[in-house]
């Protein structure tokens, strides 16, 4: 299934996500994140899509996955953040 | 004695040329080749630019483009969709490392943005800085930037608008919704300005580049002498203007 959303993040930018999931198994096959934010290193977005393939999409699981990357590969996000990125994710099904 | 940068005029450009110039830069500067840079540059033709993370299509009409003769480019930095027609476009280059940049990316923004907005004074117009990305002048916008950081050195590049057609910025670029079209065009001619608005009358390219020269000095207290791109600068700069941003794989990529 494809789906998208625009979610402006609260004192942030304009996120819009591209997702891929797997119906039957509520979880990510392919996912681009794109928007006017900032994220340093910039490589961390094509990292993060990576690590969130076949990640259920629920809420606590998503946040706390996103939350561990940032902190394991020192990610820097300005005008975005785990909790924005989380429901512009969750968006995608609504 | 002030310590001395070195400042590139480059003249006007293309979209590809230019973005590969700042990346240029930034590479040699951060072999300690060169020393800190801050250029200014225009665009021919005009040229939209687009964050790191947007998508090409998403944001960009290309057959407008085409029409319109307006190249468009993806950036290293994030941010926004940017039309670059009546504008000075800076860019600084500088170590992570050296004293004046602050290690905190938000505080460099606010100290790059300051040495805009002493130029602006210069030239009799107050401003001030307006978190993330934007200098605004009695409340709009008159300025916009983006920085990335790579191999221990700063790039931030941005716009300083002398002019502004927002009708014809908003013929290149997509909106989320047509219906909305309209408003948004009132909404953004409402929330943007530019030199000649305020002042009253056109300031040349020349003379806008003489008060942001004025500006960096002052707000880094150092000396900005006019230089050259190194050799290996103009190399890596055709380079990168070959196999990135002229390259159809780099434009689309998101």
């Amino acid at each position: 299934m494809r789906a998208r959303s625009t979610y402006k993040v609260p004192n942030g930018k304009l996120l819009k996500i591209f997702l891929q999931y797997d119906e039957k198994n509520n979880s990510i096959d392919e996912i681009n994140i794109t928007g006017d934010f900032f994220a340093y290193p910039e490589e961390a977005i094509e990292l993060i899509e990576n690590k969130l393939k076949n990640m259920l999409l629920e809420r606590e699981h998503l946040l706390r996955k996103i939350r561990s990357i940032i902190k394991e590969h020192n990610i820097q996000f300005i005008g975005l953040s785990a909790e924005g990125l989380t429901e512009g994710i969750l968006m995608c099904k609504t | 004695m002030k310590e001395q940068w070195r400042l590139l005029k480059t003249g006007f450009d293309t979209a590809f040329a230019n973005m590969a110039i700042d990346r240029a830069v930034l590479v040699a500067n951060s072999g300690g080749k060169v020393p800190p840079t801050v250029r200014f540059y225009g665009w021919i033709p005009p040229a939209i630019s687009i964050g790191y993370f947007q998508s090409l299509t998403e944001e960009v009409d290309l057959d407008a483009c085409k029409k319109l003769n307006v190249d468009y480019v993806r950036r290293i930095t994030g941010g926004g969709a940017v039309f670059h027609d009546k504008e000075l476009t800076y860019s600084i280059v500088i170590s992570e490392s050296h004293p004046e940049t602050p290690k905190n990316i938000m505080e460099s923004y606010g100290r790059i943005c300051g040495a805009i907005i002493k130029g602006l004074k210069q030239l009799g117009i107050e401003s001030s800085y307006a978190p993330i990305n934007d200098i605004i002048t009695n409340g709009k916008k008159i300025s916009g930037s983006a920085q990335t950081r790579k191999l221990g050195t700063v790039l931030q590049h941005g716009t300083v608008l002398m002019d502004v057609d927002v009708d014809k910025m908003f013929s290149l670029l997509k909106v989320p919704n047509e219906k909305i079209k309209d408003k948004l065009i009132k909404d953004v001619k409402e929330r943007v300005t530019s030199i000649r608005h305020i002042l009253g009358k056109d300031a040349s390219f020349e003379e806008v580049a003489e008060a942001m020269k004025v500006g960096f000095e002052k707000e880094f207290n150092v000396k900005l002498v006019e230089g050259k791109l190194s050799n290996e600068e103009v190399t890596l700069a055709r380079k990168f203007e070959k196999e990135c941003f002229g390259a159809k794989d780099w434009n689309h990529r998101r």
